[in-house]
C-alpha cells in the first residue's frame, strides 16, 4: 500500500494514481450495442483535483464506475496505482476498494442506521482497522461536523450529508477518491461548501480525487478538467474556470 | 385500478409465492385432516359391512352407562348363553352363534409380546357358520379344539407367524399355548383393525380364555331365505329378557363404524388443533408482507391517489391483491392436503395401522372448509394493511419518504394491553372457571395476539441487548476466520461489524421485526408450554412416587397405550403363591359414571394396599373398604358434599346403577385418582377385568435378590409385563410423558417451519428495500462474505427475540396451567431451564438458515446496479 502523502512532499515526486488503456465499455450486443468507452486511454495523477465532464451519454459515469472497480470493461486495462483491475477476481477487487479507494456518490451515499461518525468509520470497520486518532479528528474538523457526529442521517442536511460522505472518503486515506456528480442533489451554497472541502483535501492532504460532474461551477474547483465526448476523451483543461468550462462544453454540444 | 392490481401481483410472483406457502401450508394441514379421517372412516365403514354382511341380527347387552360423547363407555353386560338356544327356535332363524371379544395378546417365538401402539390386541371366537365369521380363510382352517387358534393376515404378516407355528397368547387368566392352524383376512385379505391384533378361538375354549363365564358379547343370527332381516330382528326382539336388544346386521356394522369414528374424531381434532396453530401463524406473516408491501409501494400508491383514484379504491385493490393470493393458495393448499393425508397414512402405517384400501375421500365439505379457511385467513390478515394503504396521501408521490419511522404510539400501547388481558381473562376462565378447553385455546390465541401488539416496544431494547451479546461474539467468530486465512496465506481479513449493522438492521423497523418474530413466538410459546408443563407432570410423578410408596417392586404392563391396558390377573395370583412376599396388592381400572359423567375408577385390594402405598386419609378408614364400598378423594367429597356415610349413586356400563357407600376419604394420590372401590366390587360390576399394575412388599428376612428372582420367574412367563424398583418406575414415568412430549413437538414443527418462511419472506422484502444501501457497503469495501454474515445476525436476532417472547409467554401458559390442576395430582411446578434455553438456541440456529437464501441474494447484488439504480 503507497505511504500516505505528507505536506511536504506534495509538490515531488508527481505519479499517476489512476489510468484507463484503450478501455472499451460495451453495453448490450448486435444491433443494439452501445459502446459507452470507446477505446479511452487517460491517466490521473496523484494529488490533483481531476474533474471528468461531457454531455449525458459521453461515458463519463462508466469510465469513473469502471476505474472504482465497480464495473468491468469488455476490453482494455484500468489501473488503480500500478494494480490492473481488469486480472483481479471480484475478491480482490472488494479489498482493493476498500484498502484504496474512496467513493462520494450523488444520492444514498450513508447507511441510515448509523450515526455520522459510525458512517465516517465504516470503511475502517469493515476492514476491521483501527481508525487514526488524529487524523480522523482532522478530517471531522475540516469537514465541520463535530457537533452533528452522534446524529443519524436523517436528522442531518443533504449537504451535511454529502460531507459525512466526503469525510468517509478520507477517513481510511485512499489512494484515490471517486466522486460521482456529488453536488447533484445539493443547493449552490451546500455544494460550494463540500467542493471547498474536497479542494482542501487536495491541497492540504495531498488527496488525489476523481469527480465527474456536468456543473461547471463544479469543475472550476478541480485542478484539470478531462472532457468525454462518445466515449472518447476529447480535450483537457488545466487550472479551469467554470466560464472556460461552460464555453468548452458548449463547444463540444455543438459538434 | 384492477389491471393495476393484478400487474402488481404477476410482477412479483416470487413475493406472491412465499407468501401463499403459510397458507398452503396450513390449509394443506386442514383439509389433509379432513381427507385422512373421511377416508378412514368410509374405508372401515366399508370394512364392517364386509364382516357384518351375513349376520341379519346381532341381540347385543344395553350399555347401562353412555360416556360424555354419546358413545359406549366399557363393555355392557353380556348375553346370557341360554338365550342362543332359544334364539335359534324363533321362526326364521337359519342359525344362532355366541361372540366373544376380549383379550388375547400374542407372544413373538423371540418371547416379546406384540407391540400394536394404541390398538387393540383382540381375541375372538372363530364362528363354525361361514356366514356369520364374515371373515375369508387366507390359508389353513378354523381352530376346533383347546389347542389351536386362527390369526388375522395383517398381523401374521407384519410379525411372520405362520400356519403349523406353535405360539403363546396371553389372556385375562393363565397364558395359552397353541399352534397357528389358520389365517384368515378382512376384507382384502391384507387389512387390520386400524392396527388391531386379532386371535380367533373355537367356541369353547373362547369361553374360557376370554372370560365368558356362559355368557356372550353378541349372539350373531343368520337368516333362512326370503326372512327380511327387520321381521326377524322384531321377532327376535319379542322373546329377549329386559336390557338386551336385538339389531339388524346393517345397523349393527354401522354402529360399530360410528364408533371407530368417535374414536377416530380425538385424532381428527387434535390435528385440527394443530392445522389452526399453523394458520394462526400463517396470518401474522400474510399480515407482515402485506404490510412491508404497501410500505414499500408508497410512492406508486400515492401516485394512484394523485392520478383520481380513491382512498376506498386503494383499499380495495390491496383487499383484491389479497384475495387472489387467497384463492390459489387455498386450491394450492387442498392439493397439499392430498399429498399431507397420504403422508399421514404413511405414519399409520409405520405404526402398524393399515387402512383397507379405499381412494382418497375428498368430500365436498373438506373443499368448502379448505377455501373458506385460506380466504378468510388472508383477507383478516390483509385488511389493516389495506387501510395504511389507503391512508397514503397523494402527496407522498412526491416526495422520497422511504418507509415510515416507527413511533412508539401509546394507543397500540393500550389496545395491546387490552387485548392481552382479555386473553389472560379468557385464559384463567377457562382453566380455573371449568368452561372448557375451548375457551382455554382462544384465551391462549388472543393472550398471543396481545403480545404480538406489544412487542414492538421491546424489539428495540431487546434486540440492543441480543446485538450487545453477538457484537463480541462475531467479532471472535471473525478472529477465527482471520487465523484460518492466515494459515492459509490468503491476505485478506475480514472484522466483525456485521453483528452491529445486522443488529441495527433488526432495530431500524421494530413493527416489522416483532411480526415476524411474532410468528415465530407461537411456536415457541406452545413448545414451551409443553416443556414446562410435561417437566411439572414428571416432577409431580416423582414426588407422588416418593411420598405414596412403600413397594419393593411393581409389575406394570410393558406397553401404556391401548384401551385393554392391562394384564392377566394370573400374575399376582403367581407371586403370591411365591411366598417370598409379605403383600401382593393388585390394582384395576376402568371409566364409570358419576351423575352421568364419565370418571376414572380404581380398583384395590384393601387388605394390602396400605403395605404397598401410603394412603393418608382424612376420614374413615381404607380397611372398612368392603363390597359396595366406596373412597373418594377430599377434594371430590367436598364438592359432592359427601361424607362418610353418604350413599353415592354410581353407573357401570355392564350393570347400570350401583349404589356404593362412602367410607373413607383420602388425601392427594395419584395412585388412587378421585374414586376407589374394592376388587370384589370391581370384578361384579366390569365385564373381562384385567390388573393395570401389581405392587409388592418383599417379606422380612427375604433378600431382595432372592425375592427379585422369584418375582422375575412369574413374570418372564408374561412378555407383556415387567418388573420395576421405584427408580426404575420413576424411568418408565418419565418416558412415557417425553414421547408424548415428542410427538406433540413434532407436530408444532409445522408452525415453526411457518414462522421460519416469514423470516425468509421479511428478510428477502427487506433487502428489496435496502438495496441501495447494501451496495453501498459493498461499493466502499464490505465482502460478500460480511454481507451475508450481517443479514444472518438480522436473522438470529428476530428469531431469538420472537423465542424469547414465546418463552416468557410459554412459561406463563405453563405456570397457570399447573396452578389450574392442581387438584389433579400436578402440584410440583418445574422450569426446565436447560431445555427452554436449548429452543431459545436452536431458534437461533433456525434464524441462520431462514437467512441462507435472502443473504445470497444480498451478497449477489450487483453492486453497480444498487448504487445508479433511481
Amino acid at each position: 500500500m503507497a505511504q500516505a502523502p505528507t505536506k511536504e512532499d506534495v509538490t515531488q515526486d508527481v505519479r499517476v494514481a489512476a489510468k484507463a488503456v484503450d478501455a472499451v465499455k460495451v453495453y448490450g450486443s448486435g444491433d443494439a450495442a452501445v459502446r459507452a468507452l470507446d477505446g479511452i486511454s487517460v491517466e490521473f495523477e496523484t494529488r490533483r483535483f481531476h474533474a471528468v465532464m461531457g454531455p449525458s451519454g459521453s461515458g463519463k459515469s462508466t469510465l469513473l464506475h469502471c476505474l472504482a472497480g465497480l464495473d468491468s470493461l469488455t476490453s482494455g486495462h484500468v489501473y488503480i496505482g500500478d494494480v490492473d483491475l481488469t486480472t483481479l477476481s471480484e475478491r480482490k477487487l472488494t479489498l482493493l476498494r476498500r484498502e484504496k479507494v474512496g467513493f462520494v456518490f450523488q444520492a444514498y451515499n450513508l447507511v441510515p442506521t448509523l450515526s455520522a461518525i459510525e458512517n465516517i468509520t465504516l470503511p475502517l470497520d469493515i476492514a476491521g482497522r483501527k481508525p487514526e486518532a488524529s487524523w480522523l479528528d482532522t478530517v471531522v474538523s475540516t469537514v465541520g461536523l463535530r457537533d452533528r457526529l452522534r446524529h443519524r442521517p436523517s436528522e442531518l442536511s443533504g449537504g451535511q450529508q454529502q460531507r459525512v460522505a466526503a469525510a468517509r472518503a478520507l477517513a481510511s486515506r485512499p489512494e484515490i477518491v471517486f466522486a460521482d456528480e456529488p453536488t447533484g442533489n445539493l443547493d449552490s451554497r451546500s455544494g460550494a461548501e463540500l467542493l471547498g472541502f474536497m479542494r482542501e483535501a487536495v491541497r492540504h492532504f495531498g488527496q488525489t480525487i476523481v469527480m465527474v460532474t456536468h456543473d461547471p461551477t463544479a469543475a472550476g474547483y478541480a485542478d484539470r478538467v478531462v472532457f468525454l465526448n462518445d466515449g472518447r476523451a476529447v480535450d483537457e483543461m488545466a487550472e479551469p474556470t467554470a466560464e472556460r468550462v461552460l464555453d468548452r462544453m458548449k463547444s463540444l454540444a455543438g459538434d | 385500478m384492477w389491471r393495476a392490481t393484478f400487474k402488481g401481483l404477476l410482477a412479483h410472483k416470487v413475493r406472491l409465492g412465499l407468501t401463499a406457502l403459510a397458507i398452503v401450508l396450513g390449509v394443506g394441514f386442514v383439509s389433509g385432516t379432513y381427507i385422512l379421517t373421511d377416508t378412514m372412516n368410509k374405508a372401515f365403514q366399508n370394512l364392517f359391512s364386509t364382516i357384518d354382511k351375513g349376520i341379519a341380527v346381532q341381540v347385543k347387552g344395553v350399555s347401562k352407562f353412555k360416556g360424555g360423547f354419546g358413545g359406549d363407555v366399557g363393555q355392557p353386560q353380556r348375553v346370557p348363553g341360554s338365550l342362543v338356544a332359544q334364539i335359534a327356535q324363533v321362526p326364521g332363524v337359519r342359525v344362532a352363534e355366541g361372540e366373544l371379544t376380549g383379550y388375547a395378546q400374542l407372544v413373538t417365538p423371540a418371547g416379546k409380546a406384540i407391540e400394536t401402539h394404541g390398538a387393540p390386541t383382540l381375541g375372538v371366537t372363530a364362528q363354525s357358520d361361514k356366514q356369520l365369521a364374515g371373515v375369508a380363510t387366507v390359508a389353513g382352517r378354523e381352530p376346533t379344539s383347546s389347542g389351536e387358534i386362527s390369526i388375522d393376515a395383517a398381523t401374521a404378516k407384519k410379525f411372520g407367524f405362520h400356519v403349523g407355528q406353535p405360539v403363546t397368547v396371553l389372556v385375562q387368566g393363565p397364558s395359552v399355548h397353541a399352534r397357528i392352524v389358520g389365517i384368515f383376512g378382512f376384507g382384502n385379505g391384507s387389512t387390520n383393525l386400524a392396527g388391531a391384533t386379532v386371535v380367533a378361538f373355537d367356541p369353547t375354549t373362547a369361553q374360557r380364555v376370554l372370560g365368558g363365564h356362559g355368557s356372550w358379547d353378541t349372539i350373531d343370527v343368520a337368516a333362512k331365505q326370503g326372512v327380511s332381516p327387520s321381521d326377524l330382528r322384531d321377532r327376535i326382539q319379542r322373546i329377549l329378557p329386559r336390557g338386551f336388544q336385538a339389531k339388524t346386521g346393517e345397523q349393527a356394522a354401522q354402529e360399530n363404524a360410528d364408533q371407530l369414528r368417535r374414536g377416530l374424531s380425538f385424532f381428527n381434532i387434535a390435528l385440527l388443533v394443530f392445522a389452526g396453530v399453523a394458520l394462526f401463524v400463517g396470518t401474522f406473516i400474510i399480515f407482515n408482507t402485506f404490510s412491508i408491501l404497501v410500505a414499500q409501494r408508497t410512492r406508486e400508491l400515492g401516485l394512484l391517489r394523485a392520478l383520481g383514484a380513491s382512498a376506498a379504491q386503494v383499499r380495495t385493490s390491496v383487499i383484491a391483491e389479497a384475495a387472489v393470493t387467497g384463492v390459489i393458495a387455498s386450491v394450492l393448499g387442498l392439493a397439499f392436503g392430498l399429498v399431507i393425508a397420504l403422508g399421514l397414512q404413511g405414519l399409520l402405517r409405520v405404526f402398524g395401522i393399515v387402512l383397507p384400501s379405499t381412494s382418497s375421500q375428498v368430500l365436498p365439505r373438506t373443499v368448502i372448509v379448505a377455501l373458506i379457511v385460506g380466504i378468510v385467513t388472508t383477507l383478516v390478515s390483509a385488511v389493516l394493511p389495506s387501510v395504511r394503504a389507503s391512508r397514503v396521501p397523494p402527496i407522498a408521490a412526491m416526495r422520497d419518504t422511504g418507509p415510515a419511522e416507527y413511533t412508539r404510539s401509546r394507543r397500540r400501547t393500550g389496545i395491546g394491553l387490552a387485548v392481552t388481558v382479555v386473553g389472560v381473562a379468557a385464559l384463567l376462565l377457562g382453566l380455573f372457571g371449568g368452561h372448557g378447553a375451548a375457551l382455554v385455546g382462544i384465551g391462549a390465541g388472543v393472550v398471543f395476539l396481545g403480545v404480538a401488539i406489544l412487542s414492538p416496544l421491546f424489539a428495540r431494547p431487546i434486540a440492543r441487548a441480543l446485538g450487545a451479546l453477538f457484537e463480541p461474539l462475531d467479532r471472535v467468530l471473525s478472529a477465527i476466520g482471520n487465523l484460518f486465512r492466515r494459515v492459509l496465506g490468503r491476505a485478506e481479513r475480514y472484522s466483525g461489524v456485521s453483528a452491529r449493522l445486522g443488529t441495527e438492521n433488526a432495530r431500524r423497523n421494530p413493527g416489522r421485526t416483532a411480526s415476524t418474530a411474532g410468528a415465530l413466538m407461537i411456536g415457541l410459546g406452545l413448545v414451551g408450554f409443553v416443556s414446562i408443563f410435561a417437566a411439572s407432570v414428571k416432577a409431580s410423578a416423582n414426588e407422588a412416587l416418593a411420598q405414596i410408596l412403600k413397594a419393593d417392586y411393581a409389575v406394570i404392563p410393558t406397553s401404556f397405550s391401548g384401551p385393554n391396558v392391562g394384564f392377566s390377573m394370573d400374575v399376582g395370583r403367581r407371586l403370591q403363591a411365591t411366598g417370598d412376599f409379605s403383600a401382593v396388592s393388585p390394582f384395576r381400572q376402568t371409566i364409570f359414571g358419576v351423575h352421568g359423567n364419565a370418571q376414572q375408577l380404581t380398583a384395590i385390594d384393601p387388605t394390602t394396599v396400605t403395605a404397598v402405598e401410603n394412603i393418608q386419609m382424612t376420614g374413615g378408614s381404607v380397611r372398612a373398604l368392603g363390597d359396595g364400598d366406596l373412597l373418594v378423594y377430599k377434594e371430590t367429597a367436598r364438592s359432592n358434599g359427601w361424607r362418610v356415610g353418604s350413599v353415592v349413586p354410581v353407573q357401570f356400563a355392564a350393570t347400570g346403577v350401583q349404589r356404593l357407600r362412602v367410607v373413607g376419604i383420602f388425601g392427594d394420590n395419584r395412585a388412587l385418582g378421585s374414586y376407589a372401590v374394592s376388587l370384589s366390587t370391581f370384578d361384579r360390576n366390569v365385564v373381562g377385568p384385567l390388573d393395570a399394575s401389581v405392587l409388592v412388599k418383599v417379606r422380612p428376612g427375604v433378600s431382595l435378590q432372592r425375592a427379585q428372582r422369584a418375582a422375575r420367574s412369574v413374570t418372564n412367563q408374561f412378555p407383556n409385563v415387567k418388573l420395576q424398583d421405584q427408580a426404575q418406575l420413576r424411568e418408565t414415568q418419565a418416558k412415557q410423558i417425553d414421547q408424548l412430549l415428542g410427538l406433540i413437538t413434532a407436530l408444532l414443527g409445522l408452525a415453526i417451519l411457518i414462522a421460519l418462511f416469514g423470516i425468509v419472506n421479511t428478510l428477502a422484502l427487506s433487502i428489496f428495500e435496502r438495496t441501495h444501501e447494501i451496495g453501498l457497503l459493498r461499493a466502499v469495501g464490505m465482502a460478500r462474505r460480511q454481507v451475508r454474515v450481517m443479514i444472518r445476525w438480522e436473522s438470529v436476532i428476530i428469531a431469538v427475540f420472537g423465542a424469547i417472547l414465546g418463552t416468557a409467554v410459554g412459561a406463563f401458559f405453563g405456570w397457570t396451567m399447573v396452578r389450574a390442576l392442581h387438584s389433579q395430582g400436578i402440584t410440583v411446578l418445574a422450569f426446565p431451564g436447560k431445555q427452554l434455553l436449548l429452543y431459545v438456541v436452536l431458534a437461533g440456529l433456525a434464524g441462520v438458515i431462514a437467512a441462507l437464501l435472502p443473504a445470497r441474494r444480498a451478497a449477489r447484488l450487483d453492486v453497480l446496479a444498487a448504487i445508479t439504480h433511481e
